[in-house]
């Protein structure tokens, strides 16, 4: 009896405790969800589920049926004017009606897209040919190659960011949109580089060499092996490390705030969503929508190659 | 004859091998190794945004000395660095014993204990804001009106000296799967025998995690300890998009090198000086702590 007491005891604290490690891991993000769908008069409302469901700010965000937006009353006087061409006019309305330039969520997200497909793109390439040359090909320092890639893993970004800046600066790449554009991708594709060749590595060496044997006795080069017996065989560690890579440059902010401060246009969605919502605090829904948005995309990724990367993860531990 | 083939045909492996690999080595040694160099060579200029930059010898290291804003940021790393790794690593620990044992659901709670870690920083640092935000926050909320802990709201994440006690808290909140899910994985290695074996001789639970597990999870506990020393100590975006409030030595890097009256050289030099301070904590560690 006594046994059977301590034992229910103990489940219900152990029950308790697994609940207390999910809310704290978790609570961030249902506070997030549920702003982002409140109207400001229930964001005091300590309650999680709005009162009134406020779907304006993912519309907003994402521009869906923003063309019908209300012109203030001033600016219809003003319309009204009979002295303007219709040009004008129309070139008013557009200015009040257009909110692309208000939250140009969609433009940073395309931007931050590009960015991140291309440099995971080209790191990916690279870190397959190099992981392929130090875990398969014989020669002398490729295993001092190995182990320097890792020394990098001591370096934060803040240690290159000021000479890379001036790099960029005396070649006059930071000067202009393109150049701008170019150096953060390099940037992007070198900061992943270094741990997917780890990665990779350490797959390629699970694949028998007697396969690629096979492939060159039937005539095949080396570099055919590569493409043709390598890389569909690790078809599941490729996209696993390209996912990383696109997370990588997905959540980048320092260098992108370096270097492309003078390029709105350019800018990544984690430098718009700060320099969009960093210094205003009254418009917490769409502030939450967004960050709801940049999210998403992440955690879909990390789910379909989450068996994958935690195995990555905790094989090696994923420089951050 | 043939060991001069062997010769020829090692040799165009070798030629080979360098050819792949060429491109990868020549990037990371072109923009991750050579900027190393070319930032110690700036933190002795005064640098310049536009024209020439002009040797001035160890002045920058002089500036930044006698500036007790840097000194401060000193402070407030350690105290960031020695709770954030030290937390990361207890609740890592405890969650990874937690998850170790059987319980319904224990595939989707894995799961959901993960997303911090996924999320991206730009993401979840406005919610943060949000829960200790003064008028609307929930964290006010129920320190001051339910449990009354505190007479009055305020903006905890708003003033230097209480924010850093947020920023720790986030950065073991966004850390903690990284800890628990290496020591998970040395845990499910443990052979279970061993387990039994203390059950036999009627051993408690808390000498079996002294006896068994702590001495078979020390060597990963200390290489977590190590990486995430470096990585907090290097921390730059889990601190100053949550609250530039916070001076951490790369925050004060940042704002030195990038804002308000440009100052590239003194940048560089902290950032040197903060490299310097952690390799020498990394030696002393890996002798003192690992014994290698």
């Amino acid at each position: 009896m006594v046994v059977r007491r301590k034992s229910i005891l103990k489940s219900t604290g152990f029950a308790l405790l697994v609940l207390l490690i999910v809310f704290f891991a978790v609570f961030p993000f249902v506070e997030m969800l549920s702003i982002s769908l409140k109207h400001p008069f229930d964001w005091g409302n300590p309650s999680l589920i709005p009162r009134l469901l406020n779907l304006e700010a993912y519309k907003e965000l994402l521009a869906i049926g923003q063309t019908e937006r209300e012109v203030p009353e001033s600016i219809k006087n003003l319309l009204d004017n009979p002295d303007l061409t219709s040009q004008q006019r129309k070139a008013i309305l557009k200015k009040f009606q257009d909110t692309g330039d208000v939250f140009p969520f969609l433009r940073y997200f395309g931007n931050s897209f590009l960015l991140s497909f291309s440099a995971a793109l080209l790191s990916l390439i690279l870190a397959t040919l190099g992981a392929y040359s130090f875990s398969r090909v014989r020669y002398r320092g490729r295993s001092a190659i190995q182990r320097g890639v890792l020394f990098v893993y001591m370096f934060g970004g803040i240690l290159i960011v000021i000479p890379l800046y001036q790099m960029a600066v005396k070649s006059g790449l930071a000067a202009t949109a393109l150049g701008a554009f170019l150096s953060i991708l390099i940037i992007y594709m070198v900061l992943t580089l270094p741990v997917s060749m780890y990665m990779l590595g350490n797959y390629f060496r699970t694949i028998p060499f007697s396969i690629e044997e096979a492939a060159m006795i039937d005539g095949c080069g080396r570099f055919a092996t590569i493409l043709r017996i390598i890389v569909p065989l690790s078809l599941p560690a490729l996209i696993t490390v390209f996912i990383y890579a696109f997370m990588i440059a997905w959540n980048e902010y320092l260098f992108a705030s370096v270097f492309l401060k003078a390029f709105k246009n350019l800018y990544t969605l984690p430098l718009g969503l700060k320099e969009l919502f960093g210094s205003k605090h009254l418009i917490w829904d769409r502030i939450m929508a967004g960050s709801m948005l940049t999210a998403v995309p992440v955690v879909i990724m990390f789910m379909l190659v989450q068996k994958n990367l935690t195995g990555g993860l905790t094989a090696g531990g994923v420089k951050e | 004859m043939v060991a001069a083939r062997g010769h020829t045909l090692a040799a165009e492996e070798a030629r080979f091998g360098w050819k792949l690999i060429l491109p990868a080595v020549s990037i990371i040694g072109l923009l991750i190794l050579y900027p190393i160099f070319y930032n110690i060579a700036l933190s002795f200029f005064d640098v310049k945004l536009v024209g020439a930059n002009t040797f001035i010898g160890l002045n920058n290291y002089r500036e930044i000395i006698r500036d007790s804003t840097f000194w401060r940021a000193v402070l407030t790393t350690f105290i960031y660095v020695l709770a954030t790794t030290v937390g990361t690593t207890l609740v890592g620990l405890g969650v990874a014993l937690l998850m170790n044992q059987k319980f319904p659901l224990r595939g989707l709670v894995r799961g959901l204990i993960l997303l911090p870690y996924v999320a991206p920083v730009i993401a979840v640092v406005f919610s943060w804001q949000f829960i200790f935000d003064p008028v609307n926050g929930p964290f006010m909320h129920l320190t001051h009106e339910v449990l009354h802990i505190f007479k009055q709201r305020f903006n905890l994440i708003g003033s230097p000296q209480n924010a850093v006690y947020v920023a720790i808290t986030f950065n073991i909140w966004k850390n903690f799967p990284f800890t628990y899910l290496m020591i998970l994985s040395k845990l499910q290695a443990i052979n279970a025998s061993y387990y039994e074996a203390a059950d036999i001789d009627g051993a408690t639970a808390w000498q079996k995690f002294h006896y068994i597990t702590l001495p078979e999870i020390y060597f990963i506990m200390g290489a977590i300890v190590i990486l995430r020393f470096i990585w907090n100590f290097n921390k730059f975006e889990e601190v100053y998009l949550l609250t530039e409030n916070v001076k951490v030595l790369s925050v004060y890097t940042y704002f030195k090198a990038f804002t308000g009256a440009i100052e590239q050289g003194q940048g560089a030099a902290i950032a040197l000086v903060q490299f310097v301070i952690l390799i020498g904590f990394i030696l002393y560690y890996v002798k003192r702590v690992l014994k290698w």
